[in-house]
C-alpha cells in the first residue's frame, strides 16, 4: 500500500458520471424555464437600461430564439452548462456590466449573410 | 535546513539520510563541470533532496490512499501527486493542517488540456510550505463537464483563479462562490484555452460607422490561413520521447517516474 | 512567569500566549481523543498519534517555554498552537472524509502519462 509510483486501489465498475447540478431530464428542463423566465422578466428592463433601438418584443424574440437554438440537446449535464453560461449572461446584463455593444451583437445586424449557392459564392469570389 | 528537512519527514519513514553526502555531492559535481567543459552543462542531481521529496509523497501517499492514485519526482525534484478529483478538498486540507506538511500558500492553479485522453483537463495545484520552504504540485483530472470541487473553502487565492481556469478551459467548480468570466469580453464564446480553440477566434471585433458602435462579426480568413501545422517544428522532448509500446510499468516499487 | 514572558511575537496577528502549556494540553488531548477514535491500522493515525505523543510529551516535561520550543523545534509555542489547532480541525475532519480506505477509483489508463 505504501508503494507509490503505480496507481493502487481496487474498483472501476460501470463509469458512472457526476452531475452537475440535474440528475434527471425533468429536473435539467425545470432549471432551463427558470432561466428563460428571468430573461424574459428582464429583457424590458435592458431595453431600457442600456437605450437599446429595439422593442422589448423584438428582444424576448432573441430569447426565444438562443434558446430554440438547443433545443435538440437531451443529455442534462450539457443543459446544466449552457444554463450556467446563460445565468452567467444575465447577470452580466442585469448588473449592466455589458455594454450596447455586448448586448446588440446578440442580434448579428451588421453582418451579411453568407452565400450559400454556387453563383453567389462566385460572385463573392473566394471559397467556401 | 538539513535538519529541516528531517522534521519535514518525520514520522513517514524509517530510513535515515547521510547528510555529509549533500556536501560530496556538490563538491563532486563541480568538478565535474570544471575538468569536462565540452559536455554540455546539465543541472547536477541532487539525490539528498530526491531521496526526502519522494519520502514525504510516499508519507502523503500512505496517509491518504483513498485519493492519491500516483505520487512522482520530476527530473528537477518537484513532488508531484495525482489525485482522484473526489479528493481535491481533502488532500488540500490535508496538506495544509497537517504538521508535517503545512503548505499553506496557494501559489498557483492552473489546467493542462490534452485532449487525446479521456479526461482531457489536469489540474493543477501549485502549493507552497514556508514552514518546510518546500514546494509540492498537486494533479488531478477533470473532462468538460464534470464538475471539480472548489478550493476556495480551503484556500482563498484559488477564487480568482478558479475563475480564469473557468474563462479559459470551461471547467465548471463546484460551490465556488463567484464564477464568473475574469480575463474575456462579455458576450465572448467559447474557451481560448483549449486546444480546438481556433488560434484566429471566432469573431472579429471592428467599429461601425453606421451602427456607432463597436461590432464582432464571424472572423473570415481564407482557407490557407486557417490550415495549421500541428506538427510542430519544435520537438519539444525529443528526448524524452518514447518509443512506440515499450516500457511497461511493472507493479512493484517504482517510485520515480522521470 | 510572568517576568520572562515576551511582548510580542512578531508575526501579524498572532499574540503572544499567556499560557500556552495548558493550551497544547487541552489540543493534543483533544487531537489525541479524536485520532483515537480512527481504525488502529489507518497510517494518518498511526503518525499523528506518534507526532503528537512526542510533542505532549515535550510539553509535560519541560516547563520553560523557550527550552520547550527548542525541543519542538516548530517556530516559537504560538504557532505550534496553531499547528495544533489545525491538526485538531484536519482529524475531525478526516474521521468524516475516512481517507485509509482504499483508492475510490482507479484513473483511466495514460492518464497520468506524459509525454503523450
Amino acid at each position: 500500500m505504501a508503494s507509490a509510483g503505480v496507481t493502487r486501489g481496487a474498483s472501476g465498475a460501470v463509469r458512472v458520471v457526476k452531475p452537475i447540478f440535474s440528475r434527471d431530464l425533468d429536473e435539467a428542463k425545470r432549471r432551463v424555464r427558470e432561466l428563460y423566465r428571468a430573461w424574459y422578466r428582464e429583457v424590458p428592463n435592458a431595453v431600457t437600461l442600456f437605450q437599446l433601438d429595439i422593442t422589448a418584443q423584438q428582444g424576448r424574440d432573441k430569447v426565444r430564439e438562443m434558446f430554440d437554438k438547443n433545443k435538440h440537446i437531451t443529455d442534462p449535464r450539457v443543459i446544466d452548462m449552457l444554463v450556467i453560461k446563460g445565468k452567467m449572461e444575465l447577470q452580466e446584463t442585469i448588473n449592466v456590466w455589458k455594454q450596447k455593444t455586448h448586448v446588440m451583437r446578440y442580434f448579428h445586424e451588421t453582418e451579411t449573410p453568407r452565400p450559400a449557392d454556387f453563383l453567389s459564392k462566385f460572385y463573392t469570389g473566394h471559397d467556401p | 535546513m538539513a535538519a529541516r528537512f528531517v522534521r519535514f519527514v518525520r514520522g513517514g519513514l524509517s530510513r535515515s539520510f547521510n547528510f555529509p553526502n549533500r556536501s560530496v555531492t556538490f563538491v563532486q559535481a563541480r568538478s565535474e563541470a570544471t575538468t569536462t567543459e565540452t559536455r554540455p552543462t546539465v543541472r547536477p542531481k541532487d539525490a539528498v533532496t530526491h531521496n526526502q521529496l519522494s519520502a514525504f509523497g510516499e508519507y502523503v501517499a500512505e496517509m491518504l490512499p483513498k485519493y492519491v492514485q500516483q505520487v512522482q519526482v520530476t527530473f528537477f525534484n518537484e513532488l508531484e501527486v495525482m489525485i482522484h478529483p473526489d479528493g481535491v478538498i481533502p488532500v488540500l486540507t490535508f496538506l495544509r493542517d497537517h504538521t508535517n506538511a503545512q503548505f499553506k500558500n496557494m501559489t498557483d492553479l492552473t489546467a493542462v488540456d490534452i485532449p487525446t485522453r479521456q479526461n482531457r483537463f489536469e489540474i493543477v495545484y501549485n502549493l507552497l510550505s514556508l514552514r518546510y520552504n518546500s514546494r509540492i504540485r498537486v494533479k488531478t483530472y477533470t473532462d468538460e463537464l464534470t464538475p471539480v470541487d472548489s478550493s476556495v473553502s480551503v484556500h482563498q487565492a484559488a477564487n480568482w483563479y478558479e475563475r480564469e481556469v473557468w474563462d479559459m478551459f470551461g471547467v465548471f467548480f463546484a460551490n465556488h462562490p463567484d464564477l464568473r468570466r475574469i480575463l474575456t469580453d462579455y458576450g465572448f464564446e467559447g474557451h481560448p484555452f483549449r486546444k480546438d480553440f481556433p488560434l484566429s477566434g471566432y469573431v472579429e471585433v471592428r467599429y461601425d460607422d453606421e451602427v456607432k458602435r463597436v461590432v464582432a462579426e464571424p472572423v473570415e480568413l481564407a482557407q490557407e490561413f486557417r490550415k495549421f501545422d500541428l506538427n510542430s517544428p519544435w520537438e519539444v522532448f525529443p528526448a524524452y520521447r518514447e518509443p512506440k509500446d515499450s516500457l511497461k510499468l511493472e507493479a512493484g516499487d517504482k517510485l520515480e517516474t522521470k | 512567569m510572568a517576568g520572562v514572558l515576551k511582548k510580542t511575537t512578531g508575526l501579524v496577528g498572532l499574540a503572544v500566549s499567556q499560557n500556552p502549556h495548558e493550551r497544547l494540553r487541552v489540543l493534543y488531548t483533544k487531537i489525541l481523543a479524536c485520532v483515537q477514535a480512527m481504525p488502529p491500522d489507518a497510517a494518518y493515525r498511526k503518525y499523528t498519534e506518534q507526532l503528537i505523543t512526542e510533542r505532549f510529551n515535550h510539553v509535560k516535561t519541560e516547563p520553560d517555554i523557550e527550552k520547550l520550543e527548542k525541543k519542538i523545534s516548530c517556530g516559537q509555542i504560538e504557532e505550534v498552537i496553531t499547528q495544533a489547532e489545525n491538526e485538531l480541525s484536519l482529524s475531525r475532519k478526516m474521521a468524516e472524509w475516512k481517507p485509509w480506505e482504499p483508492l475510490v477509483e482507479e484513473p483511466p489508463p495514460n492518464q497520468w502519462k506524459w509525454p503523450i
